[in-house]
């Protein structure tokens, strides 16, 4: 069946450990960054620089990761954080990005903030 | 609370200046454009979703005839209306539209697959895919419908339409009383996603 991209890589998404949050049909974003993120690694998908279950594999990663250290409290917890994490490794485990480059252009970034 | 909500202040900007700082590293590298991510979520946000399935759902209110042909015929009363390219195409062209009226309450579901009209609903609720909701639904669709705030009186009809590769359903519902003087675009406005799956009335 002949399926545009956009609507094959997110419907895979569907009922999965990694299902993006949404209301009323359509995507939630709660500001612009995360529609940035989600946008950025769908057009690396589509264009082919790397696999879409590869980027959705390590999305899965991390979320996992990020449940395991938070057993309890999840009151922190935002899905496009981790899918922003996975976005980052993934433009480096596919040799699209340096890591150094990344390092690079990431540096001008505020550090990471901690929960007191 | 005042340090709760600073770090998460903090957090957002910290995401945002490294989305930023990535995107504009793959721009200047000629790996995508500063227009891409409008590009991709422009699918979304204006071209399929539950925005169509309003316009098709107010348009039937509004003009009878056409719901008669939306009912007999779902693609070509689609294809009347001036809806995004794509349509009545790939996934459209399964699609069929079932129409509540008194008497008959249409639900739909997915007993097999994914299969969920996106074109005209967008992307399915997160119960939609659950297992228990799909073989509750089908085996006794009234008490679902209850559990969802929807109480249909014993003497309507329940029927219950499962999606396949085929055929994707969706429900035009009845038209709210007291909307005789709204215009078409008001109308929409009260059409919601869960309405046209039937597990809620336009209100």
């Amino acid at each position: 069946m002949l399926t545009r991209f956009e609507q094959f890589a997110v419907n895979e998404m569907m009922g999965k450990p990694d299902t993006p949050p949404r209301a009323n049909g359509t995507l939630c974003f709660a500001n612009d960054w995360e529609r940035t993120a989600f946008g950025v690694a769908l057009t690396l998908a589509r264009n082919g620089y790397f696999e879409w279950d590869d980027f959705r594999d390590e999305l899965i990663t991390q979320i996992g990761t990020w449940e395991a250290e938070h057993p309890i409290d999840r009151s922190s917890w935002n899905y496009y954080e981790r899918w922003l994490a996975a976005l980052e490794k993934a433009v480096v485990k596919s040799g699209l990005l340096d890591p150094a480059e990344l390092s690079a252009a990431l540096s001008a970034s505020p550090a990471e903030p901690h929960a007191a | 609370m005042a340090d709760q909500f600073k770090y998460r202040e903090d957090r957002e900007a910290y995401s945002a200046a490294r989305v930023r700082a990535l995107e504009a590293l793959l721009i200047k590298k000629g790996i995508i454009t500063d227009r891409s991510v409008d590009t991709v979520l422009d699918y979304f946000e204006t071209k399929m979703g539950p925005f169509n399935g309003a316009k098709i759902v107010a348009r039937a209110w509004v003009d009878h005839a056409f719901k008669e042909r939306l009912v007999a015929d779902t693609p070509a009363a689609i294809a009347e209306l001036a809806l995004p390219e794509g349509m009545a195409g790939a996934e459209g062209e399964h699609m069929r539209a079932v129409a509540n009226a008194p008497g008959v309450h249409n639900l739909i579901i997915c007993t097999l697959c994914s299969c969920y009209p996106w074109p005209v609903l967008g992307l399915p609720p997160y119960w939609y895919k659950d297992p228990t909701f799909r073989s509750r639904a089908a085996r006794e669709p009234r008490a679902v419908l209850k559990e969802f705030g929807l109480a249909v009186p014993e003497s309507t009809e329940v029927k219950v339409w499962d999606s396949s590769a085929q055929i994707r359903w969706f429900v035009v519902p009845e038209r709210p009383e007291g909307t005789e003087g709204l215009s078409e675009a008001e109308l929409e406005a009260l059409v919601t996603p869960e309405a046209m799956m039937g597990v809620a009335g336009a209100a």
